[in-house]
């Protein structure tokens, strides 16, 4: 098979696994965010905090995305294959009208990147004071309502307008949302991942001046080298790097799992799903 | 952002225990509350049931259905009342509700029990799923109004 059958494979895969979340599971990102607000809003008003059902989705999340990096954003959260849909429509277009897609320079990205933990503080900031029920313009909750088929417009113009601006920020930018804004991201790339299946990359195998892994990533991860404690918080576990690295230094810290990257990927989307029918999500 | 694993564990280890120190401290607090509350509870019941036991009947004894718009759909519900009071409210369908939403959602049916009316408090975080259910109890009560 060449490099290019696996890319697609590899890809078609992820499609697949994407659109199954998606029609089955639409709500997991949105449920484990009510949980952190939740959380802090018990906190600001000095209540006890309970295992709500919310709270239970964040937990499992949390503790998935421990064990296996943030496949969960990657392959399961319906926002993010929304986003990846409305990219591809984009570079598609793009390509018919011979027009070239239009490009954020990984500086301006990363720097950027940082908006969502700044979002993330005021949210809860509010959630913690008390302030944040008053309003509705969560681009989530009018995500969901499409997702449910059942759209509402009253009272919700503000939720309405901000994720058609999300959607036009998508188109242009791979994960625009993802990187920038996501506040249930932001809070998933602080956990601890453990090292174990997390990508890293042979340094010392490395073509000089090769930077094909962080140009093809989404996020533009910079891999730590192998054996490193380091983890990156912006990895969900795409693949691209994997398949695009022209001397196969991307791995991850589990031997066997080299070149059946694709039976990996398999396993653990089975396990994301045996998790939600058990704990009934 | 790539950063050390061990700083990473380490705060999170510790952000979770400051999370449940503060939940037993809260707890134990609560304690004594509590018991001072369910003494008041206690008086304020044992009024209140020998008020009903003189009052007429507030529902017709039967099983009563009705339906309400949840989420993502109708919900349909079955409101069985014996002895005059509401004795069970079953949720027969939700199809349109996701999840966490609806276990959520489903706390309302205890508070309805307990007020033994349709006219409490929908559930935070799970508004239109507890609207739907409470709309539902409340058409079918509307049947079993004596």
């Amino acid at each position: 098979m060449t490099k290019k059958q696996m890319r697609q494979r590899h890809n078609l895969t992820r499609r697949i696994i994407q659109l199954v979340f998606f029609l089955f599971y639409p709500s997991l990102f949105t449920a484990a965010f009510t949980g952190v607000k939740y959380i802090f809003t018990q906190l600001g008003a000095g209540n006890a905090l309970a295992l709500t059902s919310f709270v239970s989705v964040l937990l499992t999340l949390c503790i998935y995305t421990i064990v296996f990096g943030r496949f969960f954003c990657g392959y399961a959260c319906a926002f993010g294959s929304f986003g990846d849909l409305i990219h591809g429509i984009y570079l598609t277009i793009c390509k018919k009208l011979k027009k070239k897609p239009k490009k954020i320079s990984a500086i301006a990205s990363r720097r950027l990147s940082v908006i969502k933990y700044l979002l993330l503080a005021v949210i809860l900031g509010a959630c913690f004071f008390g302030t944040y029920g008053t309003f509705q313009y969560s681009p989530w909750d009018v995500f969901s309502m499409l997702t449910a088929l059942k759209p509402r417009v009253q009272g919700y113009i503000i939720g309405w307008i901000l994720l058609l601006l999300i959607m036009i920020g998508m188109a242009v930018k791979e994960r625009f949302f993802c990187r920038f804004l996501c506040p249930m991201g932001a809070v998933f790339s602080l956990l601890p991942v453990l090292p174990l299946f997390s990508l890293h990359r042979d340094r010392d195998n490395c073509r000089k001046g090769c930077r094909a892994c962080t140009s093809c990533c989404p996020s533009e991860v910079e891999l730590p080298a192998r054996g490193a404690v380091e983890v990156s918080g912006d990895c969900f576990q795409c693949g691209k790097c994997t398949d695009t690295c022209p001397g196969g230094n991307v791995h991850t810290g589990i031997h066997i799992i080299k070149g059946n990257e694709i039976w990996f990927t398999i396993l653990r989307a089975a396990i994301l799903i045996i998790i939600c029918l058990v704990l009934n999500l | 952002m790539n950063s050390s694993f061990v700083t990473r564990a380490v705060s999170f280890t510790a952000i979770i225990a400051m999370l449940l120190g503060y939940n037993q401290v809260l707890y134990a607090r609560e304690k004594d509350e509590e018991i001072a509350r369910l003494e008041a509870e206690l008086a304020a019941a044992e009024q209140a049931a020998a008020a009903t036991a003189a009052q007429s009947e507030l529902y017709k004894d039967g099983t009563y259905n009705g339906s309400g718009e949840g989420f993502g759909g109708a919900i349909d519900v079955a409101v069985t009342v014996e002895n005059g009071s509401i004795a069970s409210i079953d949720i027969l369908s939700h199809d349109g509700e996701d999840g966490p939403y609806f276990a959520e959602a489903v706390q309302i049916v205890e508070d309805m029990l307990n007020e033994q009316s349709a006219d409490v408090d929908t559930i935070s975080g799970a508004t239109f799923s507890s609207t739907g259910i409470r709309t539902a109890v409340a058409e079918a009560l509307e049947k079993a109004e004596a």
